[in-house]
């Protein structure tokens, strides 16, 4: 049992090492540093907030203070809090929608990449009906049907719609390389010696594309935490809960920009810049390490200049 | 070797996709509602039923359902056949909110400014993008490089509906440099003259200019990780030892390099439509963005679905046309077309 344990972690290890790469590129350093920080944010936020985020216990707009670090909103209920409280449920929504997205263009991707012509012509058909399909479209479509069944499903239509309008640009990218990957020799000797294909698959293929796994997950998670701001502000998503889109909303529909409340809008449109900023570098860094054509040499440009 | 003959296999598969991707749209559109438990009808008939405290005639039920296409009587492939039937006779059904005006009238006034603001936004971002990643990639691993990147890394990152407000903050509320709203000078009669061509413009700075700084860093950074290899590569050592001057490889680089990055085009265009659909609220601007945040908050199905519809016609005709125009461009599309 104990050896068959560190076996498996020791197989854990291999597959997730492209997380360890994370560090080997400035760029995903420094997205990864500050997405570190948003998670410390909050996780404090979770066990942690000055004021109940959602009660209204104050006088309206009022400004920063020492008392409400970042003033009250127009409705009395304290920014600061709202922003700590808010952040487990945005950074949720962005990994959930990364996670689930990212499965599930792994998945058709992988299997078109291996299924017969008519199966991949199918696939294909279905990967660009999504792909051209303005996001905001199929978020307004499916958001109002949520909303016209008056039920609260808590975040679940939310991220729903945000993995089913995700999808798909994954599925293309996992598709084409999982299409140059099977034509490689070593997968042809694998087949001929007898190698079952779900474990090709998992041994060789999966793990092979693993830097572009972790790469699209960030890109997918990043559109989780647009497409939250996008639901959300269309009016379409679950607006009686405190994240960060909410936060949006509401100041945008209290014109809080028109009356000079900036620290009603601005502390909830910069952390999730920010959030996003970071999903991005490391997208941006992980296709660095991915794509050897794009890595730097620094020993190699020395050499030149000399 | 320059051939001038048509693509026609790849246009010919172009033409199926298109198709395909139109009836799924369509088919979308049809199912989603039924797919939902109590069909819009019955729930804005229940809606009603709470706000006026139980008046309500059933016959309106049924009228409702009528008016969504929906008859729970018949069998579903006659209900897809009357809803394909209403849809290619232009009949997209009545608007609840603007009562009783037709879907299709609404979208006639409203789509035509939702199109000139994205094609607008999408050529111009196409052009800096381009241009920007062409000196960021040429100039790699530099302070520029970085600079740039990081621009367009952070615009990319930054909520598109936030910097909307911000914009309109600045230059039209405080600034009032720019309108606050509206798409021409109510002063000015619709027409094709100068003082209205000169206003509509001026009207659509700020919403184009939103669009092109959200959606630059897509073109930047693909033309930056397009051009790089390219510019390493051996036809290009080959080229600067035949003697050819720096303004000319870079230019056989960057034009290798934009192939490529023409097929983002089509996820560019979804972007940018999303992008304008979210801001046209913001700034009072009369396209189907605006009509969509009524249509949601009123729960106008018949809007809803006609928005959808309209725009993804119009999303699939500009793809059909930038790939059509790809097939002449691109001489391997070319080789396996013919």
């Amino acid at each position: 049992m104990g050896l068959k344990g560190s076996k498996s972690i020791g197989i854990l290890l291999k597959i997730f090492k492209p997380i360890g790469m994370l560090l080997q590129n400035n760029k995903s350093k420094a997205g990864f540093m500050l997405l570190l920080s948003i998670v410390v944010f909050a996780i404090v936020g979770i066990f942690y907030t000055p004021f109940p985020p959602n009660a209204y216990l104050f006088k309206n707009s009022l400004p920063p203070s020492y008392s409400h670090l970042l003033g009250t909103t127009g409705y009395g209920q304290d920014v600061f809090s709202q922003l700590i409280g808010g952040a487990a449920p945005t950074l949720m929504i962005g990994f959930s929608v990364g996670i689930l997205g990212t499965l599930i263009s792994v998945f058709v991707g992988v299997l078109s990449g291996f299924a017969s012509k008519a199966v991949n012509e199918v696939i294909n058909a279905i990967v660009n009906v999504f792909l051209v399909i303005p996001g905001v479209l199929l978020i307004m479509l499916f958001g109002a049907y949520f909303l016209g069944i008056h039920q609260n499903l808590g975040y679940f239509p939310t991220i729903l719609i945000l993995v089913v309008t995700g999808w798909a640009f994954g599925a293309r990218t996992f598709r084409s390389v999982t299409l140059s990957v099977a034509k490689r020799d070593y997968i042809l000797s694998s087949i001929l010696i007898g190698e079952k294909r779900l474990s090709i698959i998992f041994r060789q293929i999966i793990k092979s594309i693993m830097p572009v796994i972790v790469s699209n997950f960030f890109f997918t998670a990043m559109y989780g935490t647009m497409g939250l701001t996008f639901v959300e502000y269309l009016g379409v998503g679950n607006l009686q809960q405190v994240n960060w889109g909410t936060m949006l909303y509401w100041a945008i529909n209290n014109e809080a920009y028109l009356v000079g409340e900036w620290w009603w809008i601005l502390p909830p449109a910069i952390l999730i810049s920010v959030l996003m900023f970071a999903f991005i570098l490391l997208n941006f860094g992980m296709d660095e390490i991915a794509n050897p054509a794009l890595r730097v040499f620094k020993v190699k440009k020395e050499k030149v200049k000399s | 070797m320059i051939t001038t003959a048509i693509p026609v296999k790849y246009i010919f598969k172009r033409l199926i996709i298109f198709v395909s991707v139109f009836f799924g749209a369509l088919t979308l559109n049809f199912v989603l509602p039924r797919l939902m438990p109590g069909n819009p009808a019955e729930v804005i008939y229940q809606d009603l039923i709470k706000a006026s405290g139980g008046t309500i005639n059933t016959a309106y039920l049924h009228q409702l359902e009528a008016e969504y296409g929906i008859s729970t009587g018949k069998p579903i492939y006659v209900q897809y056949l009357i809803y394909l039937n209403d849809l290619f006779h232009g009949n997209l059904g009545v608007s609840i909110s603007f009562y009783p005006e037709p879907v299709s009238a609404i979208l006639i006034q409203a789509l035509p400014w939702t199109l000139f603001l994205v094609i607008s936004a999408v050529t111009i971002s196409f052009f800096i993008g381009n241009r920007l990643g062409r000196y960021a990639g040429i100039n790699r691993n530099t302070g520029k490089d970085l600079a740039i990147d990081l621009f367009s890394m952070f615009m990319a990152a930054f909520p598109a509906f936030v910097l909307a407000f911000i914009l309109l903050d600045i230059f039209s509320v405080y600034g009032k440099v720019f309108p606050i709203g509206g798409a021409y000078s109510s002063s000015i009669t619709m027409g094709f003259n100068l003082p209205f061509i000169f206003s509509t413009a001026y009207h659509a700075v700020l919403p184009v200019a939103t669009i092109i700084l959200t959606s630059l860093g897509g073109w930047v950074l693909g033309m930056r990780n397009n051009i790089i290899p390219n510019v390493n590569s051996d036809y290009i050592s080959f080229s600067r030892n035949l003697g050819m001057k720096d303004y000319q490889i870079k230019s056989i680089a960057y034009r290798n390099a934009l192939l490529p990055n023409l097929t983002g085009f089509s996820m560019s265009i979804g972007l940018s439509v999303s992008g304008v659909i979210i801001e046209e609220s913001i700034f009072s601007y009369p396209g189907v963005g605006m009509y969509m945040i009524t249509a949601i908050n009123n729960l106008d199905y018949p809007l809803l679905q006609g928005i959808f519809l309209m725009v993804i016609i119009a999303v699939l005709v500009g793809n059909l046309i930038v790939d059509i125009l790809l097939g002449f461009l691109d001489p391997r599309i070319k080789q396996e077309g013919e």
